[in-house]
């Protein structure tokens, strides 16, 4: 019944987006009666996701969607988040957001309403074809043709709490570039002078570029604890695809600031909103079709990644069409010296773009070289680390004094202050180094790190007025957000570089010693949960004669799917994280893998700072 | 102007230097191992490397590549000895070969193109 509903709905809500869509030759629709019909193909759409939803709550094993996907003895949560655990059901809620970015924008939006209606008309074409792609090829509410009374279960490793809330983030990242990309595309079509889209692109685009953000923190987050190799980034297609749109949102977001009235800029701005939704769309294709071999793949199917790529083309082709068509009406040039801010965004964008393509070109090298050659080979985390990173260094660099430079002029302010400044910390570093093993890499991102940090307060300092308003926030939020990457940068140079990995067979009771912490297993039991067994072991942290903590490293067995998942125990510390992952066991001694990873908060309060500064900068006008 | 000059000859310096395995060569046994098999692929697992691999396949590659540098032999042997049985999927960073010529030049090609593109615009100024 409640799939009947859902399907039904989501049947309505696709004819009321095609009724906007008629052009005005065929029948004339009333501007009020366009945005009515919008309203009600967004709550229509709603109601076939939360039928969906309330289906996965239920358990309604009649739905086949369900019963592939969940198990009646799941906790409430990841009953819920199983709706986006799949293929069908994520791009249900994918299809969804789609709509309510449109719906949001109409009502938030001051345009014209001839503009307005441009954007709301390829909004609704792109949810158009998405929801053409799930009726026909991914029907989440396919009804079940055998009576059942259990479902098959989510798969265990995404019954996590990082990774319940992870697709949907991701999910408004992703899809908010489809309305920047409605944007932008509408602007070509606007034949007036108007500018009001620049304002509501940067708006959108923030908004976007900061739910991607902290989607991706969020899997990176869950990988860390999750996967059990102390680590948190391993260059996975997946993670690089997710990576693509990232970068060229940062670099909309970054060309939107400069833009001071130049055509060259304007249409560099709707080639990277086209861009961006289009990296997206490639990325869905190749996650969903099964071409990459990934941690991250979804249950293939070939004729779905043909739909996809239909998808793609049509969306990048019109995109670009229209792009190409609209040639600028008239052309001035930039106002370029050698480092004023404009170059320097300039030379920000042209990096990230060649950062973005790398990543692109080695993803996709595997297949074309598969295809072409029929050898396989990887490209893996060491060919991105020895390209994009030095590709990015100069751009780190540039970023700690970007934002003092002047528009007009190529002086800075008080460089010499700058310089002094460089030149002590420098020393600093090289004396650090010099007295603990030293490493290129290490030095070189302690260096930046610290450099973007310390040319940002800087310039905070001698260029306002402390005041405790939120003005003053939002005038000096493009540093606090260099001052998060900083913050990142530092993290994650100190957990790369200077971790460390110890192995131990211990039995219980017996001690260790790590980094003059006494690391005490006090017992190995089985729990039983609600739909799993674990098995934990507790181990006791001390220093100095005092407890300091207690780290609980786990395997769980799942008897519905039948698989183990590792569960590593983590203990937090500001400066460090002591990191346990429990290996086998023989004749009552077990191997365990310790890493010290030092300043590895560092990273999550680096993107925690980013995040923050992209919400004050949606408030910035 | 002479001190943007000097910054971006350090900044080329330290490009340089990143790409010399010079820095490098002087580490420990354990170091050596733990550099190699992070760029190796394990090949029964999903895109994990035999350093954090716990599988069968990537302990015998550990005890092979250990007894390899004992026996004396350079990280390039060893990789040329591992692709000669397994094939180039185990390299998680390609070699520098004709068939991956694209994928080694095209940043830098790129990064090139666009230097140039932009000295000369901003020449115009």
């Amino acid at each position: 019944m409640i799939s009947l509903i859902g399907f039904l709905s989501l049947c309505l809500s696709t004819f009321f987006s095609f009724l906007i869509l008629l052009p005005k030759s065929i029948i004339n629709i009333n501007v009020k009666y366009l945005f009515l019909f919008l309203k009600t193909s967004t709550f229509l759409i709603c109601i076939s996701f939360l039928s969906l939803v309330i289906a996965y709550i239920n358990s309604d094993f009649s739905n086949f969607n369900v019963f592939q996907n969940s198990h009646s003895e799941k906790p409430l949560i990841y009953k819920i988040s199983g709706t986006w655990g799949n293929h069908e059901g994520s791009i249900l809620l994918w299809l969804c957001m789609i709509s309510i970015y449109g719906f949001l924008y109409s009502l938030t939006s001051r345009s014209l309403d001839n503009f307005k209606i441009n954007v709301i008309k390829i909004q609704n074409a792109i949810f158009l074809i998405f929801a053409f792609f799930i009726i026909f090829t991914s029907n989440p509410f396919l009804v079940n043709t055998v009576e059942v009374k259990e479902g098959l279960g989510l798969n265990p490793i995404l019954q996590d709490p990082a990774l319940a809330i992870h697709p949907p983030m991701l999910y408004l990242g992703y899809v908010g570039f489809s309305l920047v990309f409605s944007l932008g595309v509408a602007s070509l079509l606007n034949n007036n002078d108007n500018k009001s889209w620049i304002a509501e692109t940067k708006k959108w685009s923030i908004i976007s570029w900061t739910f991607l953000t902290s989607g991706i923190a969020l899997g990176s987050y869950w990988a860390y604890y999750e996967l059990g190799w102390g680590g948190w980034w391993f260059w996975d297609p997946v993670e690089n695809i997710s990576l693509m749109p990232w970068i060229v949102g940062l670099a909309l977001v970054h060309s939107l600031i400069m833009i001071r009235g130049e055509q060259a800029i304007e249409r560099w701005i709707v080639f990277l909103s086209i861009l961006c939704f289009s990296l997206s769309v490639l990325g869905t294709f190749l996650v969903r079709s099964g071409i990459l071999t990934s941690v991250h793949s979804f249950a293939s199917d070939a004729s779905r990644g043909l739909f996809i790529l239909l998808i793609f083309f049509l969306t990048t082709g019109f995109g670009f069409l229209v792009f190409l068509i609209k040639s600028p009406t008239k052309k001035n040039n930039l106002n370029l010296l050698l480092i004023n801010k404009t170059s320097a965004l300039i030379i920000n964008n042209i990096l990230m773009i060649i950062a973005m393509l790398t990543i692109l070109l080695g993803t996709i090298y595997p297949i074309i070289i598969e295809v072409l050659t029929n050898t396989r080979i990887s490209v893996g985390g060491p060919y991105f680390n020895s390209t994009v990173l030095p590709i990015l260094l100069p751009g780190f660099l540039l970023m700690s004094i970007a934002p003092v430079l002047s528009w007009q002029s190529n002086k800075i302010k008080k460089f010499k202050v700058y310089v002094l400044f460089f030149l002590i910390l420098s020393c600093l570093v090289s004396i650090y180094s010099y007295f603990t093993n030293f490493n290129i890499w290490g030095f070189l991102g302690i260096i930046l790190g610290l450099w973007i940090i310390l040319a940002s307060i800087l310039s905070i300092i001698l260029r306002y007025k402390f005041l405790i308003s939120f003005s003053y926030l939002k005038s000096i939020n493009s540093f606090i957000a260099h001052i998060g990457v900083g913050v990142m940068i530092i993290g994650i140079t100190f957990s790369s570089v200077y971790q460390n990995e110890y192995s131990f067979n211990i039995s219980l009771g017996d001690e260790i010693n790590i980094d003059n912490n006494m690391l005490k297993l006090e017992n190995i039991k089985i729990v039983e949960e609600k739909n799993y067994q674990s098995l934990k072991a507790a181990f006791s942290l001390t220093k100095k004669n005092e407890i300091i903590g207690h780290i609980f490293p786990a395997k769980n067995y799942y008897p519905v799917s039948k698989m183990i998942t590792t569960e590593a125990g983590i203990y937090h510390d500001w400066l460090k994280d002591i990191y346990i992952t429990l290996g086998n066991e023989e004749n009552n001694i077990w191997s365990i893998k310790v890493y010290l990873n030092p300043l590895v908060s560092f990273i999550w309060i680096g993107v925690f700072i980013m995040v923050f500064s992209g919400f004050v900068a949606v408030f910035k006008k | 102007m002479m001190k943007f000059r000097l910054f971006f000859k350090i900044l080329l310096y330290f490009l340089f230097l990143f790409n010399s395995n010079g820095v490098l060569s002087n580490d420990k046994l354990d170091d050596k191992i733990k550099k190699l098999t992070l760029e190796l692929r394990c090949m029964t697992c999903q895109n994990q490397s035999i350093y954090d691999s716990d599988s069968e396949f990537a302990q015998d590659i550990k005890n092979i590549i250990k007894e390899k540098i004992k026996e004396g032999l350079s990280e390039k042997e060893i990789k040329f000895f591992l692709t000669e049985r397994y094939g180039e999927y185990i390299l998680f960073k390609p070699y520098f070969s004709i068939k991956n010529l694209l994928l080694w030049l095209f940043p830098f090609i790129l990064l090139v193109f666009s230097i140039g593109f932009f000295i000369k615009s901003s020449k115009k100024n």
